[in-house]
């Protein structure tokens, strides 16, 4: 998949980016074309997610390349910050400030003031469910009271668009839905365009189809989650079958037109099939476990890991 | 350039620093320096027969010379690349403020904790020492004339150590080289090398001001107008720089 260069107007552009941290690459030759709604950007830790975002947000220049935001170039341009509100994937909240504290600071500097900046606070923290929590110090929250505290940090002064770096990252998963539903409102109810990252497809799935996969400093793969899927199937894929009588599955296996192959690992009850078709593996197996009379008691894909996948979209 | 925004922006920022300075860890510092500061000039007062001229060498050698650039190492070196370091300067990094004038949103608290500080110090001191003479009109005018110099003091020291933690990735080892090499060892050899030192210009300015003590004596003072020219002149240098660097910087 190559990035799309029709469509609406992208609030974000990157072409032939490149970053790099003397010999350490951060991006290398990323090109990326961000249209509005929710946006997923996906790839492991140490992807060149976070420098690109660094890249949007004017923290860093880049080497080579070039990237606008909302049709402006970031490095040097405070002014652009009026209309981007980020949510880091680090601690960033200031200890030994309360939560009203800190977003009071955060509303001061895009200059809002008196009554309207308490109206505001008050309407943001009861959008991100930390009413209760705000005049507690930060340094007392919870990993999720952190990531909402942020994330109301990033809304405060309503921006156009919201950076939410690996906003997920580390909350139990009943704050992990919250969150997801609270990214979704975000966009649906209160109109911000949304570019949200994270190491895992699936959660990025649940609050978007529109997905940029990024791996080792590239844009691997942009576009509806569903193409980049069967991008995906088109690659054989690697799954482990343990079991019984596996010996007779893998001769029914061989026969079929979608395995590439079959390869005994350490004893003869586990098998790793690389198949081409994937579903059609999945939809076939059962008549040949049957016709082998054999049993499964595992079945496990070796490529539901990122990594794998990312290393299928690259040709490694 | 939006003028309110830039005044708002530095202004809320000077906010945030100065309670986060004045309030924060390094108060103890504050407290622990004063009360050193009160139990040697207290013991020193109750030995002293020359009052003024006593009390007035211990506040030069002591305060100004010693804790003034210690005190403003100490505050001001790491202040900048704490908040890099610990990413809490993303607030100010992604705040619609050009970084030049985010500069001076630390250089004004830093410059409002290092005054307050050395002010209070410099008081526990000098009520330490002249107390047990009877606080009379000459010390109160030495007193008054060494808080003028320690807060031209925290103004200047506070420009080059803010410099240094924009400058440098280890700024607190050069901030202690500076403070305790430069300042403390260079600054006291006689000769025209001195000259290359904050202190030997605030002691000149002291030398016209202060009538007691040696610093009342000094033959090696630098005109009062050259030395008021030459602090605010690497003040101003100073901010520059450190803004310019600080605009510059990348914060990956």
């Amino acid at each position: 998949m190559t990035v799309q260069d029709s469509g609406p107007k992208p609030i974000i552009h990157a072409e032939a980016l490149s970053k790099w941290y003397g010999e350490v690459i951060g991006l290398n030759n990323f090109a990326l074309r961000v249209t509005p709604g929710i946006t997923g950007i996906v790839g492991p830790n140490g992807s060149g997610k976070s420098t690109f975002f660094k890249l949007v947000l004017g923290l860093i220049k880049p080497n080579a390349g070039s990237i606008t935001v909302l049709g402006q170039r970031p490095w040097k341009n405070p002014d652009l910050h009026s209309s981007i509100g980020f949510c880091p994937d680090y601690e960033s909240l200031p200890a030994d400030s309360t939560g009203r504290e800190y977003l009071t600071l955060i509303g001061k500097l895009h200059m809002m003031h008196g009554t309207a900046l308490s109206k505001r606070i008050q309407e943001t923290v009861r959008l991100v469910d930390m009413g209760k929590a705000l005049d507690r110090k930060t340094g007392g929250y919870s990993k999720g009271m952190k990531q909402r505290m942020k994330i109301a940090g990033a809304l405060l002064h309503d921006p156009e668009l919201l950076i939410l770096d690996e906003p997920l990252s580390g909350t139990d998963p009943l704050v992990r839905k919250d969150l997801m539903d609270l990214i979704k409102r975000l966009h649906k109810e209160h109109g911000h365009d949304i570019i949200v990252s994270s190491h895992v497809l699936f959660e990025i799935e649940r609050m978007t189809h529109n997905v940029a996969l990024v791996y080792m400093g590239r844009a691997v793969a942009s576009g509806d989650i569903s193409e980049i899927r069967n991008l995906m199937d088109r690659h054989p894929h690697n799954i482990v079958i343990e079991g019984e009588r596996i010996t007779a599955l893998a001769k029914l296996l061989l026969d079929q037109d979608y395995a590439v192959s079959v390869s005994f690992n350490d004893n003869k009850n586990s098998v790793t099939v690389q198949v081409s078709r994937p579903d059609d593996f999945f939809n076939g197996l059962p008549s040949l476990i049957d016709r082998g009379q054999c049993s499964v008691s595992k079945m496990y894909s070796l490529d539901d890991n990122l990594e794998a996948v990312f290393k299928y979209l690259v040709g490694r | 350039m939006d003028l309110k925004r830039v005044l708002d922006g530095i202004f809320a920022l000077t906010l945030h620093s100065t309670k986060k300075l004045l309030f924060g860890k390094k108060a103890i510092i504050t407290i622990l320096v004063a009360v050193f500061v009160a139990a040697v000039m207290g013991y020193a007062g109750s030995q002293s027969h020359d009052a003024l001229d006593d009390g007035t060498n211990l506040m030069d050698t002591l305060i100004l010379f010693f804790f003034m650039p210690v005190m403003a190492m100490i505050f001001g070196s790491a202040l900048i690349r704490d908040e890099i370091d610990d990413k809490s300067i993303t607030h100010v990094a992604t705040a619609p403020l050009d970084r030049a004038f985010s500069y001076l949103g630390y250089y004004l608290p830093l410059v409002i904790a290092v005054a307050v500080s050395m002010v209070a110090i410099s008081s526990v001191g000098v009520f330490a020492f002249f107390g047990q003479h009877g606080f009379g009109s000459e010390a109160l005018q030495i007193y008054v004339e060494f808080l003028a110099l320690v807060i031209i003091g925290s103004f200047v020291y506070s420009s080059l150590f803010l410099a240094i933690g924009v400058m440098f990735n280890k700024p607190v080892m050069v901030g202690l080289f500076y403070a305790f090499i430069w300042e403390g060892y260079i600054g006291s050899l006689p000769g025209a090398i001195q000259n290359a030192s904050v202190k030997h210009y605030l002691r000149s300015l002291g030398s016209e001001w202060v009538d007691f003590g040696d610093i009342s004596r000094w033959d090696q003072a630098s005109s009062v107008w050259g030395s008021t020219a030459l602090l605010l002149g690497l003040t101003v240098f100073l901010l520059v720089l450190g803004a310019y660097l600080f605009r510059e910087k990348e914060l990956a």
